[in-house]
């Protein structure tokens, strides 16, 4: 599967900032990321996951930190394994919470700039700290930030460089909504100035916010990419399974068999086993089986509604 | 965004993070009570010049065998380069934080360099700093004699510190229990049977340090089993391999196996 996010304009027709052509990587007999390929231009795009998806090895090995198994990864038009100078261009804020605590946040920004080799660390580091917001709190040590604040330091050091290409793994983690919506924000603004950002998240909600673009990433596949509207239609239209018990299940079942908006029906041991793909209106539905059939409801539970279901059922289609 | 990389040689952003990198080592080791353990432990050679002067006549020779060579070289030099050396690279590795390193434009052999120059710093302090002052007290008054064991030792801290530290550092990168063997290479490997296989001493950094010093300064108990020449190129070839291997290992550092 193939994920285009071409932006309008002369970026229509560069090359892309990053691009995955069959790409795996396993370890021994676990296959954490599976022939997966797409290609990025500046924009943002999340990529959308459940844990042990395999997001993070994906943007460790376009990072640079992991060499792909099989296929290509090519960030800038070069393979960023064992090569540092790709890291002028590349931003990488990792998953994992630990930040130098004895620093200060100003202290580690400007760590970050002087390692990129900038003579104006003093003053890049002043102002990535003052996208983050953190202004405030860029005078203490990092030992004494919340995890929120955490996130956002890191952010500060991987942006303060200015590079092209933003790896962010699960950057809202410890967020409060307000610094969410900031930090969108932010990324949002980044990718309007030609930058190319991906970010890995497995609430959909996050994704919703800014990511126009989305990688949906299962079981180390790519089971959707594309405009996120549509595929979160496709989430909203898809089968939804629901389990009911009442006074009279094989009755029930006979008058619910009736409705064109069921479409499954399957009797289980002191259940109903209902599948339907309007959930609004199957709730009407329901109520009205249930009076006509003269059955008493006991429990009406969705049963399918974990991110993990719907992120398997877009494998599956 | 205000800031500007520098374009041109990844060598001048070597350049700039070199001193950057050694010093937030230092605060790295000193941030840590282990440090002050060490700074404690340090302070026993001065503490027992104190008490031989205190109790008894100047006896050079003595002084040596019992508190240079079996407390400073030893335990002092062993404990603090294997605690300095490990260290280097060691919360980085725990913690995750050596990404913050990696993720940048910068030549691998300068982060080991810089890693190892601080750790190889605060060794050097700590070390000379003990001997130096243990031998003011107590066998420098006695005339050269004392002032060529204290050299002797001063030269055996430096070339210690620079080879353990540096097998160390880079043990550190190849294993996350490098500190128990580094302690076991001290006590078991050079001490428990570099007396039963004499042959173990062009594998021994002690026997290095106590081949420089025996230049310096005969030595008695612990007779120097190799030449200061042959203990100053083992101790060469030690540094340059480690710092190739730490090196190599840093080029083809990858994240652990991971599937989210």
């Amino acid at each position: 599967m193939t994920a285009q996010t071409l932006p309008a304009g002369d970026q229509a027709v560069a090359a892309p900032a990053i691009e995955l052509a069959n790409a795996a990587r396993w370890y021994g007999n676990v296959v954490a990321v599976n022939d997966v390929s797409f290609s990025l231009g500046a924009g943002v795009t999340g990529l959308l996951g459940p844990n042990g998806a395999g997001k993070t090895t994906l943007l460790h090995m376009l990072a640079g930190f992991l060499a792909p198994s099989a296929g290509t990864v090519h960030v800038l038009g070069r393979s960023p394994h064992r090569d540092p100078s790709v890291y002028r261009q590349i931003g990488l804020v990792p998953e994992r919470e630990s930040v130098y605590a004895f620093l200060t946040g100003y202290e580690y920004v400007r760590f970050n700039a002087r390692l990129q080799g900038m003579r104006n660390a003093d003053s890049a580091a002043r102002a990535s700290i003052a996208r983050v917001g953190l202004e405030d709190a860029a005078d203490r040590a990092i030992g004494t930030y919340s995890k929120g604040m955490r996130q956002r330091v890191k952010v500060a050091g991987a942006l303060v460089h200015d590079p092209q290409v933003l790896l962010l793994d699960e950057p809202f983690n410890g967020m409060d909504p307000r610094q969410r919506l900031s930090m969108m924000d932010l990324l949002v603004e980044m990718a309007g100035a030609g930058r190319t950002i991906l970010f890995s998240s497995h609430i959909l909600e996050e994704v919703e916010r800014i990511g126009t673009e989305i990688l949906v990433l299962v079981a180390g596949r790519l089971a959707a990419s594309g405009d996120f509207r549509a595929i979160r239609a496709l989430m909203t239209d898809r089968p939804h399974t629901i389990t009911i018990r009442s006074s009279d299940d094989r009755r029930l079942a006979t008058t619910l068999m009736a409705d064109p908006a069921v479409f499954a029906v399957e009797l289980k041991e002191n259940a109903l086993s209902v599948q339907t793909a309007h959930l609004s209106a199957f709730r009407r539905i329901i109520a009205t089986a249930g009076r006509t059939a003269g059955v008493r409801l006991t429990e009406v539970v969705p049963a399918d509604e974990s991110l993990e279901s719907v992120f398997d059922y877009l494998v599956r289609r | 965004m205000s800031g500007t990389p520098m374009t041109g040689s990844s060598m001048t952003g070597s350049l700039t993070a070199f001193p950057e990198i050694v010093r937030l080592t230092f605060r790295q080791q000193l941030g840590r009570r282990r440090t002050l353990l060490l700074v404690l432990l340090a302070a026993l050679p001065p503490l027992l010049a104190l008490i031989f002067r205190a109790f008894g006549e100047v006896d050079v020779s003595r002084f040596t065998d019992r508190v240079f060579d079996l407390v400073s070289m030893t335990i002092v030099l062993p404990l603090a380069t294997v605690l300095f050396g490990t260290g280097a690279f060691g919360a980085e590795n725990d913690e995750g934080t050596i990404l913050y390193l990696l993720a940048k434009p910068i030549s691998r052999w300068v982060i080991v360099a810089a890693k190892a120059f601080a750790a190889v710093a605060l060794s050097l302090v700590l070390t000379v700093a003990s001997v130096l002052v243990a031998g003011a007290i107590e066998v420098v008054p006695a005339g050269s004699a004392g002032v060529s064991a204290t050299e002797a030792y001063v030269g055996a801290m430096v070339v210690g510190s620079l080879c353990y530290v540096l097998l160390f550092l880079t043990l550190s990168l190849f294993t996350r229990r490098a500190l128990v063997l580094g302690i076991g290479y001290s006590l078991v490997w050079e001490g428990a049977l570099s007396s039963l296989l004499p042959g173990i001493a062009n594998l021994s950094v002690r026997q290095y340090a106590l081949g420089v010093a025996d230049s310096f300064y005969q030595l008695h108990q612990q007779a120097a089993r190799l030449s200061p020449t042959t203990a100053l190129t083992l101790s060469a070839i030690l540094i340059v391999v480690a710092l190739a291997l730490a090196t190599w290992r840093l080029m083809h550092f990858e994240l652990s196996g991971s599937t989210d």
